[in-house]
């Protein structure tokens, strides 16, 4: 008697619907070779947010007793599969406050398979994905990010692509004529997306992962107090007021220590210090409190709260003073303004490689006007998403100067 | 316990920033909240009690702001902060103020004008909650500011239509199906001209939006300063529920001014003053056409051009026969006569 | 003998008033100083509201009194008011009680002190302003303190201890005071009324320390929970809620030596049960027709006693079934109902029923259902409950089945 346990780790409202097309997907595959399933989204993310990591579960046995072990829960103890359709998640998963940071490994099984969508190598990927004390897989699908919201989805096969992935990880439950039928009888089933999940069956890449490989960072966790401990009356201690960033000069908040924005974000603003003009846009527009005031009036977004919307980078009136960029081409949190005081030209130099890289600057983070994501899905594969540079929304769009 | 003498109910007195270099620089709403990439109602709360300053009490009900912000035992809030119900807006700012009047009064606590600020969505402040409201909008003699902040659904339940949500918007309470394409066909609510209209001895009733920070700002410390209980209605874009990339917030926001969907006015005293680009409308400047708006967000990505044509026609009414345009719905005069004449 | 309240010294201070239940927690309001008090008007209990005005206006009490469009805001304003350190006080009946329910969940978490006057009376529908104790019943399990009075005396003191309790630090919780519609809200009876001094050495300031919501105390009150908190919370609660023995043991303590006068027993009125056999358990008024019947079946030479349960919570268990278990057999006339519970007895006699569970000796326990909606309880109903429990005494035996008493059948 045997059971496959996968969790589905995502980016809220982005990979919403995604996700629960891939947890049904698993468990309607799995129910042609009449096995029982359930898929369930994990209660504690709801009501989920823009970009903050979720999880959905699917769980299929052969009968229903052992499938009742893993019922009646938020989240399960161990995977067997664990997906992640957004490799910027490869840093880390932090849900909400006091969960830490969750390495994206942590909870599959010794030999299981972490299945991710990722144009990335394998070794810059391990650059990220914390080490774990057991060796284990990971599989790619060589894709971007499927992003899109909540009632307009875009159709570019993430889905099916990991259902085919998953026939070759776990034939013993999803054989591939399974996961076709099944797709094949799904509301956004076609035969063509049965090819796409045959293409995925065969060209999924997979690699042996050792104890040695890997981030070894330790993720930050937390210790919940006892019932004693809390105080009364369901209060807790507000957040101590700011200070100024030096001398006197500049501020920066204090913010919330138990809840921090790294694995929200999928792109973070690259500031271009020389060409800002102090106008106070990004500060004063942006909805997570992000940008420390600097001595100089410039404005350091603070990678602790930095959730990646990009409103900062559509207010600012400066052409390419702030940029937006892919999280994965980052290997910490440092800050940039700091850097950039040590060492104008060394961080001009690093700068301009964010900036410039096409892949890393393109954008399809969900719906911007009708048809956009069919004219994404025309592009080749690396290039999926609106050229952003046209048309920056934002108050001073039409006076951006460069 | 006999009345002091140096409770005098007054307010504090909070001018105006003079432009955006003026405006506070320390943060009363930190960062650590779980709040949506882009939400606009995060960047108003932010703006509020940035505004407001640090001797405030929020009362916050039940909605995005409460459960999004107050991350599962956390807080972002640097001023005292409490929860109240869905529908208690009202009464938590109520309730506050006549404890600390009451305590003040007779000598049991320091007086001194302190703010009070109890802010509710849409749906807890324009549907469960308007009764209250109207209540605390009667009590003349109890200082506080009532902020509606809409995202035009409730957004904390994963998406749900409430009386403040745009016709014809794609909600789970309002799927566009095969059968039936538009299940939401009420009008959005007019709470803030309801409000300014039904309570005579309320002094300030002001529509904001954050995409203009300052004017924001500024309606607050106005709202704050003036005494007695007062209202404000926020237009917040809201990308989870209206569906659309984050980095549009912004630009949503000022689009529902420039299409003239959502004015910006304030009712001080009974007097109607325009502000910001509703002001260029009403001074005669174009308004911009509502697809524009609408078809940059996902929610209305049903929307056949019989809708937007309905949209725009509704739209165009409130500024072409209401007798206060966009503020109170009474057709003008010569508009009423000339239906009459056609019958 | 039934230890009768031993005689005040002579209590010169106190003025003697003729006022109803109603107008009783009034005098003690003035007494203690109330804040800020919400009114809406529902019969009975607004009869408090309207003496609370008078004293308002008549400048006996400063207080904010706000009439408020509905229950759910009446009872929200005050629990706000209280989170800033004022002390409040709210009421309601009925289904005015049961609109403001929302509130009422949320007040004992928040460890907020409001006292509250509930004028039972029965449930819509249909409209009937009666008494009838489902109203207050309704919040037993989510931490309020509940207790019943029966004489405008006891519903001015009760006030007076009621604050001292709710406000005890260790304890934090809202206390709802019942009174039973009419029978005590609106009958005036002579009422010993003390003297400020008095009330000020007995009853502390209200000081809401560190979870005063105040910019000189910045807290964040009642962040969402999940699955990570929520059960650390209730236990919270439980903990204040068992506190709550002691504290209230020690308010009635006090209250004697302050005020010369006050049982000995908080929790509950034993009348005639030291040698009783069949001893009848029942809240409010309906006490006043059991020690008339008890009197006049004493003096036929049936040995019947009275316990009038005072504070149903904390339900005070180890006490009751002392009191109890010497009687050969027990009647409980519940003044409610609880349809589809076991044996479809009413709420007192399920809770008496699982307080005997561990008892060493368990007589039988017979429930009865009389009075609702107003019904007067009368003699020949107390006599026929009398009757049925020798009768279980004698057959050793308690029977499934709760018997409806007064109801034309």
């Amino acid at each position: 008697m045997a059971a496959l346990i996968c969790e589905i780790v995502y980016r809220g409202i982005f990979q919403k619907n995604l996700a629960a097309r891939i947890a049904r997907g698993i468990v309607l595959s799995a129910r042609k070779s009449g096995r029982w399933g359930i898929a369930f989204g994990r209660y504690g993310d709801s009501p989920q947010r823009n970009g903050i990591p979720a999880k959905d579960f699917a769980i299929v046995a052969d009968s229903k007793e052992e499938l009742e072990q893993n019922m009646a829960r938020y989240e399960p103890k161990h995977v067997d599969v664990t997906i992640c359709v957004d490799d910027t998640l490869s840093k880390g998963v932090e849900s909400w406050a006091w969960y830490g940071l969750q390495p994206i490994n942590r909870l599959t099984v010794p030999n299981g398979t972490v299945l991710m969508t990722s144009l990335q190598r394998f070794d810059d990927l391990l650059e990220d994905i914390h080490k774990k004390d057991a060796p284990y897989k990971l599989s790619l699908i060589r894709a971007k990010a499927s992003f899109s919201g909540l009632w307009v989805y875009k159709e570019d096969h993430t889905e099916v692509r990991i259902l085919g992935a998953l026939a070759r990880i776990a034939p013993s439950f999803l054989s591939l004529d399974g996961v076709s039928q099944a797709i094949r009888e799904m509301e956004w089933g076609s035969d063509i997306k049965v090819e796409s999940a045959k293409k995925a069956y065969d060209r999924i890449e997979t690699r042996e992962v050792k104890l040695t490989e890997g981030n070894d960072e330790v993720p930050f966790s937390f210790e919940m107090p006892k019932w004693w401990e809390m105080r009364e009356g369901v209060t807790i201690p507000a957040i101590p007021l700011g200070k100024p960033k030096e001398a006197g000069k500049g501020y920066v908040p204090e913010r919330n220590p138990y809840f921090k924005k790294y694995t929200t974000r999928t792109m973070r603003p690259v500031i271009n210090f020389d060409t800002c003009v102090k106008c106070t846009l990004c500060w004063i527009q942006c909805p997570d409190s992000c940008f420390d005031v600097m001595p100089d009036g410039t404005y350091d977004a603070n990678m602790d709260s930095c959730c990646g919307c990009g409103v900062c980078e559509a207010v600012c009136p400066v052409e390419k003073c702030i940029t937006m960029v892919n999280e994965s081409v980052f290997d910490d949190n440092a800050s940039q303004w700091e850097m950039w005081r040590k060492d104008k030209d060394a961080y001009r130099t690093w700068m301009t490689g964010k900036i410039d890289d096409k892949q890393a600057t393109v954008r399809s983070h969900g719906f911007r006007f009708r048809g956009q994501y069919e004219e994404e899905l025309k592009t080749e594969l690396d290039t999926g998403g609106v050229e952003i540079t046209a048309g920056i929304p934002g108050e001073n769009a039409q006076h951006k100067t460069s | 316990m006999a009345e002091t003498t140096t409770f005098t109910n007054a307010t504090q007195i909070l001018e105006p920033f003079r432009g955006v270099k003026k405006v506070t620089i320390e943060e009363y709403f930190t960062s650590g909240h779980r709040t949506c990439q882009g939400c606009e109602s995060a960047l108003v709360m932010k703006l509020m009690v940035k505004a407001s300053g640090p001797r405030t009490i929020v009362l916050g009900s039940t909605g995005c702001m409460y459960v999004a912000n107050t991350t599962y035992y956390t807080t972002p809030w640097v001023v005292p902060w409490m929860h109240t119900q869905l529908g208690s807006s009202g009464s938590a700012a109520l309730g506050t103020a006549a404890g600390l009047k009451a305590l003040m009064k007779k000598g049991k606590m320091k007086s001194e004008p302190i703010n009070v600020i109890a802010f509710c969505g849409d749906g807890g402040g324009a549907d469960m909650g308007l009764g209250a409201i109207s209540a605390t909008l009667t009590h003349k003699e109890y200082n506080s500011l009532i902020l509606l902040y809409d995202n035009e659904s409730y957004a904390n339940t994963d998406i749900q239509l409430s009386g403040s949500t745009p016709y014809g918007a794609n909600t789970t309470f309002s799927p566009p199906g095969t059968v039936k394409r538009l299940i939401h066909t009420r009008w959005k609510k007019n709470t803030a001209g309801m409000l300014a209209a039904g309570h005579t001895e309320c002094r300030y009733v002001a529509t904001v939006c954050p995409s203009y920070a300052v004017e924001m700002m500024n309606k607050v410390r106005r709202a704050l300063s003036i005494g007695g209980p007062t209202f404000i209605h926020s237009l917040d874009p809201c990308p989870k529920g209206w569906d659309y990339d984050p980095m549009l917030s912004h630009e949503l926001g000022e689009l529902a001014i420039e299409t003239g969907i959502f004015p910006l006015y304030e009712v001080e005293d009974g007097q109607v003053k325009y502000y910001g680009k509703t002001k260029a409308i009403v001074e005669g400047r174009a308004r911009k056409p509502v697809r524009e708006y609408l078809l940059k967000q996902g929610r209305f990505a049903h929307f056949l051009e019989e809708d937007l044509h309905y949209f725009q026609k509704k739209v165009d009414e409130m500024w072409e026969q209401w007798e206060i345009p966009a503020v109170v719905p009474f057709r003008r005069l010569d508009a009423t006569k000339a239906a009459l004449e056609t019958k | 003998m039934a230890v009768v309240t031993k005689a005040a010294p002579a209590a010169s201070e106190d003025k003697e008033l003729l006022i109803s239940g109603s107008e009783a927690v009034a005098e003690a309001l003035t007494l203690a100083d109330i804040d800020v008090v919400t009114a809406y008007p529902i019969r009975p209990y607004d009869t408090v509201m309207q003496a609370i005005a008078k004293k308002i206006a008549n400048g006996n009490l400063v207080a904010e009194y706000i009439v408020a469009e509905g229950e759910h805001s009446q009872f929200e304003i005050v629990k706000h008011a209280s989170t800033v350190g004022a002390r409040v006080f709210c009421g309601s009946s009925g289904v005015g009680w049961m609109y403001a329910m929302e509130c009422l969940v949320v007040t004992p978490p928040l460890r907020v002190p409001m006292v509250a006057l509930v004028g039972n009376r029965a449930l819509d529908d249909p409209g009937a302003f009666g008494v009838e104790h489902n109203d207050a019943l309704v919040v037993r399990d989510l931490g309020w303190l509940l207790c019943w009075i029966d004489t405008s005396q006891e519903a001015l003191d009760t006030t007076l201890i009621a604050y001292r309790v709710a406000e005890d630090r260790r304890i934090f919780l809202p206390i709802a005071i019942s009174a039973d519609g009419a029978f005590l809200t609106h009958s005036q009876a002579l009422t010993m009324v003390p003297p400020k001094a008095k009330v000020d050495a007995f009853l502390p300031r209200y000081n809401r320390g560190d979870l005063l919501l105040h910019p000189d105390n910045p807290i964040t009150v009642a962040p969402q929970a999940n699955e990570d908190w929520v059960i650390e919370i209730r236990r919270q609660n439980d903990e204040a809620m068992k506190r709550a023995y002691t504290v209230i043991e020690e308010a009635y303590a006090d209250f004697r030596r302050v005020f010369g006068r006050g049982p000995e027993n908080p929790w509950f009125e034993e009348y005639m049960t030291d040698d009783a056999e069949v001893i009848l358990v029942g809240m409010g008024t309906i006490s006043l027709p059991i020690k008339v019947a008890i009197r006049e079946m004493r003096a036929k030479g049936k040995k019947v006693g009275l316990v009038r349960l005072r504070w149903f919570r904390p339900f005070p268990t180890d006490r009751l079934v002392a009191a109890l278990s010497k009687a050969q057999a027990i009647g409980v006339i519940d003044r409610n109902y609880s349809f589809g519970s076991p044996f479809a007895s009413g709420v007192v006699a399920n809770e008496i029923r699982a307080a005997m569970y561990n008892a060493a000796r368990r007589p039988p326990l017979l429930s009865f259902i009389c009075g609702l909606g107003g019904r007067e309880v009368t003699l020949e109903d107390v006599n026929k409950a009398t009757d049925m429990c020798y009768g279980a005494a004698q057959s050793g035996k308690s029977d499934s089945k709760t018997h409806w008493l007064g109801v034309r059948e």
